[in-house]
């Protein structure tokens, strides 16, 4: 256990104030008539009324008093707490849906409210400042993530929340929705895997001859400096052309709008980086290492297969997660051109004004990307500590 | 046996080594002297290879170095450098097999090997095998080092300032390491360093260079005895060379041997046999006497020294 646990930890208490502050003030939860018009806001109070209110105030001061007093073992209590607190957050709005939605209405649905947001938000923050206290290790830091992610994922399935905003519109679209998953994941990583064969080919050219340095280091950095809707454009007229001069191209699916303009640019984009890292990662090899292996009799193959290699990778991995992560984020703004993947429901949902739509999006998108980055983290912890 | 013949290497205008003869006989250690950038580590490196000479020739046992493929060349010379250049990726255990397992030893064999030259460079087959470089000291990690140069049982032994970056008490004890682990093996070893002192402990020969040229190569006493240059007297300091010539030589050499080992007594001022002339002389400044008794390793007193005859040495 850390020395600081005896202390007062200042962090946690005003977290757990913004939060209450923001749960009272702000709407918990917002009644529909329909998916399109504004709906009625209702508070904490108005929504889940008197218990509901209480239990989350009350946990808040629980929060707030374990943080401050030097109990001893208490960050290990309030992270048990605030991920259970984490995990039954969507039955606050099952509580307002019983409570608040009109029973006869066939259109009518709740949608989540800012409150929502911002508790969970806070209670994030704070789960997290309480793990880093306890010095959690990565597996217990992701396990503690799952859980969370399982209890939604439970809630999500209740009968009582099928009249979430959120949830109609995934019912509406189930099968888009997997499509979209399918081509928004087949597509960045897609152009993730594509970049890092190519990002390696060059910095390997680049390593060999020197020449080369400048203008692929300068060729890939442009690449990064077009705005990403401006180089999805601009590829359209140049595919289009060389598909309509070559019908075979066509029948492979290559066409000005779609996934082949959209995967170029996505291929663009991650160079840069993944061309970066493995130069940079290649080059840092310390010299003596390099000699030592030469003078000791390995061959330049084995130099570079046995030593070189293994002192770059996590270098090299780190190019590959922040590339990834990138992607992802890219390949939602990709739906423009008609490339398909989540973006699609958010570019309709501001269409249609409907935010939620826009949420099935977005969401989705956030946690592909953070998925991404967890995973590819744990592989280059095990990397390093090998 | 190494030779080098008339050999010349040029980076770019600037001449590092300009048109040297050196011949190294087997079994011996011919240390390579000189300040930096005088061209003694790029002649080290041209043995290996791992710098083509310009011109001229290099021969190992009357082969042409250049007619051997480079890395089987490199696999018979062990290479130990200043920064020991350990894979940081790998156990020490792995490293110090780095060569065996380029040769493709059996498994078992290579295995045996590597904890036969723990043990002889003083470092622990148990925990120190397992443990990664940066968890070694800088003594610690040099023995790997050299340990990982005599691993392949190479006829050659290629040291570049080995012991240039340790302190002055670890190079001290790695320096006797050294010693032993050369009157037990006999490489035939090429050591660079730019310390005379160094050179003067571990060299069976010495070669002193300058400006790409070899000034002097001679044993260490004809060099402290009959400097060949103003360069070289400097190079081995005028002022103390009467006590490097007695460091030279060990007690044994000179004392006054007993017909039979006697009892010696506890407690009493004596020198040991393995030790140098230079710490006799120094005993006897201390305790200002002019003889001293010499023990041998199990504590019996095997002889007597004195004064007046270390006194002839420098002469």
């Amino acid at each position: 256990m850390s020395s600081s646990t005896g202390l007062p930890n200042r962090v946690i208490p005003v977290l757990a104030l913004a939060a209450f502050v923001s749960v009272w003030l702000l709407n918990l939860g917002v009644v529909q008539p329909n998916r399109i018009v504004a709906g009625t806001g209702y508070g904490l109070f108005g929504a889940t009324g008197w218990l509901g209110a209480g239990i989350v105030s009350s946990l808040l001061c629980v929060v707030v008093v374990l943080a401050a007093k030097p109990i001893r073992n208490r960050f290990w209590v309030l992270a048990l707490l605030l991920t259970a607190a984490l995990m039954s957050l969507p039955l606050l709005l099952e509580v307002f849906a019983l409570r608040k939605l009109p029973a006869d209405s066939a259109y009518a649905r709740i949608g989540i409210g800012a409150g929502f947001w911002c508790l969970a938000f806070f209670l994030a923050l704070m789960l997290l400042e309480t793990l880093s206290q306890l010095k959690a290790s990565r597996r217990l830091q992701l396990s503690v993530v799952l859980l969370v992610a399982a209890g939604w994922w439970l809630c999500a399935a209740r009968e009582g929340l099928s009249s979430l905003s959120l949830i109609r519109e995934y019912a509406n679209r189930a099968d888009q929705f997997s499509q979209a998953l399918t081509a928004h994941l087949s597509l960045s990583l897609g152009a993730v895997s594509i970049s890092a064969v190519l990002a390696f080919g060059l910095a390997l050219a680049m390593v060999r001859r020197e020449r080369l340095r400048r203008p692929l280091l300068g060729l890939v950095s442009f690449m990064q400096t077009i705005p990403s809707l401006a180089l999805f454009g601009l590829l359209i007229a140049p595919l289009g052309a060389l598909s309509a001069a070559f019908p075979a191209l066509q029948a492979l699916g290559i066409r000005g709008i779609g996934w082949a303009p959209a995967l170029l640019a996505l291929i663009a984009y991650s160079l840069l980086p993944m061309v970066r890292n493995t130069y940079v990662a290649l080059m840092e090899v310390p010299e003596p290492v390099v000699d030592a292996g030469r003078g000791m009799g390995m061959s330049e193959r084995q130099v570079f297969l046995q030593v070189k290699l293994p002192l770059a990778l996590p270098v090299i991995m780190e190019g590959v997660r922040i590339t990834t992560i990138q992607a992802i984020g890219l390949t939602a703004v990709a739906a423009l051109i008609g490339a398909g993947g989540f973006g699609t429901f958010i570019f309709q949902g501001l269409g249609q004004a409907a935010m939620d739509l826009v949420l099935l999006g977005a969401l989705p998108t956030v946690f592909l990307a953070l998925a991404a980055d967890a995973l590819l983290s744990a592989l280059k912890f095990q990397e390093t500590s090998r | 046996m190494i030779e080098l013949k008339g050999v010349t290497r040029r980076f770019g205008e600037a001449v590092a080594v300009d048109n040297i003869d050196l011949t190294i006989e087997t079994g011996e250690v011919c240390v390579l002297v000189g300040s930096s950038g005088c061209g003694k580590s790029t002649t080290l490196r041209m043995i290996n290879r791992l710098l083509p000479r310009t011109s001229g020739e290099i021969l190992v046992d009357g082969e042409d170095i250049n007619k051997a493929d480079p890395e089987a060349l490199r696999l018979n010379m062990g290479y130990a450098i200043q920064s020991t250049g350990l894979f940081p990726h790998w156990t020490v255990a792995r490293n110090i097999g780095v060569v065996p397992t380029l040769l493709k030893w059996p498994v078992q064999k290579r295995d045996e090997r590597v904890t036969e030259l723990l043990a002889l460079l003083g470092l622990d087959p148990e925990t120190d095998a397992r443990k990664y470089p940066h968890q070694l000291s800088g003594g610690q990690a040099q023995r790997v080092g050299v340990a990982r140069a005599l691993a392949g049982d190479p006829n050659i032994l290629l040291m570049d300032e080995p012991f240039g970056a340790l302190d002055a008490i670890t190079r001290e004890n790695l320096q006797q390491e050294m010693l032993r682990i050369q009157r037990q093996l006999n490489k035939t070893t090429v050591f660079v360093t730019h310390d005379i002192d160094e050179a003067l402990k571990l060299a069976s020969r010495i070669a002193v260079m300058d400006q790409g040229r070899i000034i002097q190569h001679d044993t260490p006493e004809a060099i402290l005895r009959r400097p060949a240059s103003a360069f070289v007297e400097n190079l081995i300091g005028k002022g103390d060379r009467g006590l490097k010539l007695l460091a030279l030589r060990t007690v044994s050499d000179l004392m006054e041997r007993h017909p039979e080992p006697r009892h010696s007594e506890p407690g009493s001022d004596s020198l040991n046999e393995s030790d140098s002339l230079r710490i006799a002389l120094s005993m006897m400044l201390w305790t200002n006497t002019e003889k001293l008794p010499v023990l041998d390793a199990t504590g019996a007193e095997v002889g007597i020294i004195n004064r007046e005859q270390l006194m002839k040495v420098g002469a």
